[in-house]
């Protein structure tokens, strides 16, 4: 039943949809398979970046932009919960009002529920939800604290990483996670000064990168005043055009499940294999095994 | 599975006025309590708060009103059952004057809270609020 | 008085104060710290010990010298006391008029204009549900409806303080108003009272309209065209009381303010405006909270250092532009809704901290705002509240009674230094544009308003029948009248007023006014704000103006941090 409200695009529906997905348990994996054969048509673009980097901004303006060719979007924001009390302040939206009238846009605040990732456990499954609720265009706007960036990274179809001009330092703090997995380096506010040079630093630092890379562009944009974001916009369709859809949608099953697999895989040494663990670790201590030879070791042991 | 995930609440002002420092610090409380708050700036229309409402799935709403916004809420909660969100319940905070607070009542909000009220009153009353609207949802495909 | 103290004291007064000290340690212990809301610690007492000496006399000044501490006038309210402007506002034109006129009847001198929230969010009145017009300040959309607001009062003679962010298009109904008097604009006089767009964007949103960068560009367009053309008119109040409303500590609010009218003076430097011209138009709008000695220090300590920024900073010359005029406006943030009967104690030591600061003009709250758009009785108390401290007090008999305290001296010595450690730390994030931009300053306010309501729930801070001294629900709360609504069928006329005019006025006219408005955003070098007077002289209403503004200019959003 609520498949079908799902299909027929009905939002309370969709509302609840991604409630359940939160939730987790056996109703939610049985409508996750239930909708596996109408997904796979929505386009993920992740948006992410250091706080203050304007990203809320910038995703407003990418969702005009979308709207202005037809597409409907939906879009995720991911904010981090407390790790004390649980509890989140979901604020991301503050900026991205101006589309709350639009039928065809539809924002989801989520918190990140001591995920470590940055992401939500679920973010997956709602995605999901969205791409089979129709949305063709999901974004998917997370805070750059360090370590997000690798989920966005295996989630998101086109990855778009968003600094500002004079944040040399954090850029470089940036190279191992964000900067890594860019598509699209965004240099908003770009109006101010020192945006050559935040551009030219990239690209010396693109120039280093290995050649599965390569073609990680830089795009300049004021996101306050629109600027550049009809170049933002060509840049991800250029990027989108690189993989079909089925290939797209293959890609990111064989990133979840690669993913998926090594997260039971540590719980599993963790939890119900440490005697074997403990083995590799000596031979590391000991000094008889590097720490790659040590890990080698441990995978070659079969798991259930 | 009530238990296990932390209740949705919005925190919003709807109407014209933009005095936001009793709904950010609402926020905080319900926020140090382990809820999720999805928190607007102000100036919200009835319209959005009800798809912001059904969009985030929340437990329950909260309103921030301090010059007279709250004369529109019955307008909120007439749109809400419109919208087939008559299980979630509205708590109004700020200035309401005493004479008003019928007209609120009568319209299905569940709490007005005045200045000076206490965190713990705030926190417990939006807590069993948020879960018996919670509980009364059985079925989550409805 | 003026000698050092140190060198005055007689014999034994060492062995004295280490016997107060020692019976004062005894009797009390080692209790806890008292910090006041800045974070200043505060000792139990102050003597010729802590008197910072001769060389303080030269931070001093004598009332009307340099710096200021002690009063911006020779005078100050020995000569004439402050202007008493209480806000108001309510219902329709017609409605203001008959309460102004009342009011002038009594003798008032200085008129203000309260506009509803409608009006505030830049709308007019036929966009907006009916229940939510006229409840808390006049709807007033065009020139017509200012001319009956304004009905039978000379406005070349009265003062009239506007709450008109930007565009301003208030005072533009006033000059088009003037015009049509046949009044020169030279003598129209008053006050475009919040048009501090920063604070709007960090603080008070209730005021937020246009994007901060349009903001910006139309305040200086703004200020440019009145010190031209309606040179009795003070173009922009700087206002640091939306800030502590929010929840600033005094320190920071005063900081705060400050660094708001440095960029102001500095983006008036840049448009190559001269700081001795605009400077004495610039003026100054604050909370008074119930902490009466910060309070007082804070607007000694605000005086000296705007006498010192101005110099420094602005390249001010003349003594005129550098003083520090202030409105002073209780507390609401303070009053309880529990017993509010309390809250005329409440105004009343608020209003003795303003009064005892210096301030050039004072707003009292009406005990019942914390529950209600204050009603005629209480308005009336908080206006008597203002006359019974000036004529039956002796506030007025000496000019800064507490100048010379030991602990006064010190305690503005002291916040003086909290506030620079404010301005530096905005300073170095690029000046408060830059630091509003962030949401440094937001984040800042949103600690200091957490960490206050920590003390309130946690009982540090006692607050009169909120957290202590409580009364049983049923004996609270009697004193209050019951509100009073806008009577809906006049505002309902009103509406179908304006949409008559709408339809009925040369539509060429509107459109030609708005074009020529559009240009003048997008140009560098015209004045957007002489637009708008066109514009609206030409019946283009509120609401047009600032849609189009918002088109060419951008909306923007408040930027709240969590």
């Amino acid at each position: 039943m609520l498949l079908d409200a799902l299909m027929a695009g009905d939002r309370r529906a969709l509302g609840r949809a991604i409630t359940l997905a939160e939730t987790g348990g056996d109703r939610a994996a049985e409508l996750g398979r239930q909708i596996r054969e109408h997904t796979g048509n929505a386009r993920v673009i992740g948006v992410t970046g250091p706080p203050g980097a304007g990203k809320s901004t910038l995703t407003n303006r990418l969702i005009g932009a979308l709207r202005a060719g037809g597409q409907s979007v939906a879009v995720l924001a991911v904010d981090p919960s407390s790790p004390i009390s649980g509890g989140a302040i979901l604020g991301d939206r503050l900026r991205m009002t101006s589309h709350t009238d639009d039928d065809d846009v539809f924002i989801r605040s989520l918190a990140a529920r001591g995920h470590l990732g940055g992401l939500t456990a679920s973010t997956p499954a709602v995605i999901d939800i969205l791409d089979a609720g129709g949305y063709q265009q999901v974004i998917l706007e997370t805070v750059g604290t360090g370590q997000s960036e690798v989920e966005v990274g295996e989630i998101a179809d086109i990855r778009v990483v968003v600094c500002t001009p004079g944040m040399g330092d954090d850029i470089q703090a940036m190279k191992a996670g964000l900067f890594e997995i860019a598509d699209i380096l965004v240099v908003n506010k770009s109006d101010q000064d020192g945006v050559d040079q935040t551009v030219r630093h990239l690209e010396s630092m693109l120039s280093l990168r290995g050649p599965e890379h390569t073609r990680a562009v830089i795009v300049p944009t004021t996101a306050t005043k629109g600027d550049g974001i009809d170049d933002l916009l060509n840049a991800i369709d250029r990027c989108s055009t690189i993989l079909n859809p089925n290939e797209r949608r293959r890609d990111r099953t064989r990133r979840l499940l690669a993913g998926r697999a090594a997260e039971l895989l540590r719980e599993h040494l963790l939890r119900h294999d440490s005697e074997r663990l403990d083995t590799a670790c000596r031979a590391y201590e000991n000094g008889e095994r590097s720490l790659e030879q040590s890990a080698r070791d441990l995978l070659k042991l079969e798991y259930p | 599975m009530n238990t296990q995930t932390p209740y949705r609440v919005l925190v919003t002002k709807v109407g014209l006025d933009g005095h936001d420092r009793g709904s950010r610090i609402v926020a905080a409380y319900l926020r140090d309590a382990g809820m999720e708050v999805v928190y607007t700036p102000p100036w919200q229309s009835v319209d959005q708060v009800v798809r912001l409402a059904n969009d985030e799935d929340v437990d329950l709403v909260g309103v921030s009103s301090l010059s007279t916004d709250h004369l529109i809420v019955p307008d909120l909660m007439q749109a809400l059952r419109k919208a087939a969100l008559e299980h979630v319940p509205v708590v109004v905070g700020g200035i309401v004057p005493d004479t008003e607070h019928a007209l609120l009542f009568d319209a299905g909000v569940s709490a007005i809270f005045g200045p000076g009220t206490a965190r713990d009153t705030i926190v417990n009353t939006v807590r069993q609020l948020a879960a018996a609207a919670r509980d009364a949802l059985e079925n989550p495909f409805t | 008085m003026n000698r050092r103290a140190e060198q005055q004291q007689p014999k034994g007064y060492e062995k004295a104060e280490t016997q107060w000290h020692d019976d004062y340690r005894r009797d009390i212990g080692d209790a806890q710290p008292v910090h006041n809301r800045s974070g200043v610690p505060i000792e139990p007492l102050y003597g010729p010990s802590t008197d910072p000496g001769a060389a303080h006399l030269e931070h001093l000044g004598l009332p009307g010298q340099l710096p200021y501490t002690r009063g911006i006038y020779p005078t100050m309210h020995r000569g004439q006391t402050w202007s008493q402007r209480q806000l108001i506002g309510h219902g329709t034109p017609a409605e203001y008029n008959e309460r102004v006129l009342k009011m002038i009847d009594a003798g008032t001198t200085a008129i203000s204009l309260i506009p509803c929230n409608s009006v505030y969010r830049g709308n007019d009145c036929d966009e907006i549900p009916l229940p939510l017009l006229g409840t808390c300040g006049t709807v007033v959309n065009t020139a017509e409806h200012m001319d009956h607001a304004l009905s039978q009062v000379d406005i070349a003679a009265i003062s009239t303080a506007m709450n008109d962010p930007s565009p301003f298009t208030l005072l533009s109904f006033v000059l088009n108003v003037a015009d049509r008097r046949a009044v020169p604009w030279q003598q129209i006089s008053g006050t475009s009272n919040q048009s501090d767009y920063l604070s709007h964007f960090i603080a008070n949103h209730m005021f937020f309209r246009l994007s901060l960068e349009g903001a910006r560009r139309v305040l200086l367009d703004h200020i440019a065209f009145c010190r031209e053309r309606v040179p009795n008119w003070n173009p922009l109040s700087v206002v640091g009381q939306h800030m502590q409303q929010a929840g600033a500590t005094p320190a920071q609010a005063m900081g705060f303010t400050l660094c708001s009218a440095l960029q102001y003076g500095r983006d008036c430097l840049q448009r190559g405006l001269d700081p001795d011209d605009f400077l004495p138009r610039f003026t100054f709008f604050f909370d008074i909270s119930m902490s009466l000695f910060e309070e007082v220090a804070k607007f000694r300590a605000g005086r000296r250092l705007w006498a010192r920024l101005t110099l420094e900073q602005l390249g001010a010359t003349t003594d005129r532009a550098r003083r520090f005029k202030f409105h002073g406006q209780t507390s609401g943030a303070d009053l309880t809704r529990q017993q509010p009967l309390n809250n005329i104690a409440r105004v009343t030591t608020q209003a003795i901290a303003g009064i005892l600061g210096g301030l050039q003009s004072l707003h009292t709250d009406a005990f019942d705002e914390v529950i209600n758009v204050p009603n005629e009785d209480p308005a009336r108390i908080a206006v008597a509240t203002q006359n019974i401290l000036r004529e039956e007090a002796g506030l007025c008999d000496v000019i800064d009674p507490l100048g010379g305290s030991w602990y006064v001296e010190n305690l503005t010595d002291e916040m003086e230094k909290t506030i620079v450690a404010v301005i530096d730390t905005v300073e170095n994030a690029g000046g408060m544009y830059a630091a509003a931009e962030s949401g440094l300053v937001q984040r800042m306010i949103g600690e200091s308003a957490l960490a206050w309501q920590d003390r309130i729930d946690t009982g540090d801070q006692k607050i009169v029948g909120v957290n202590c001294y409580r009364v049983p629900e049923e004996k609270d709360n009697h004193a209050v009248p019951p509100t009073v609504r806008p009577a809906k069928d006049k505002m309902q006329a009103h509406v179908d007023q304006l949409r008559r005019f709408k339809t009925d006025r040369s539509q060429a006219a509107v459109q030609q006014s708005l074009t020529a408005l559009a240009r003048a955003a997008n140009s560098t070098d015209d004045n957007v704000f002489a637009r708008v007077v066109e514009a609206t002289a030409a019946g283009v209403t509120h609401g047009e103006v600032i849609a189009c503004l918002r088109q060419e200019l951008g909306f923007g959003q408040p930027l709240i941090v969590d």
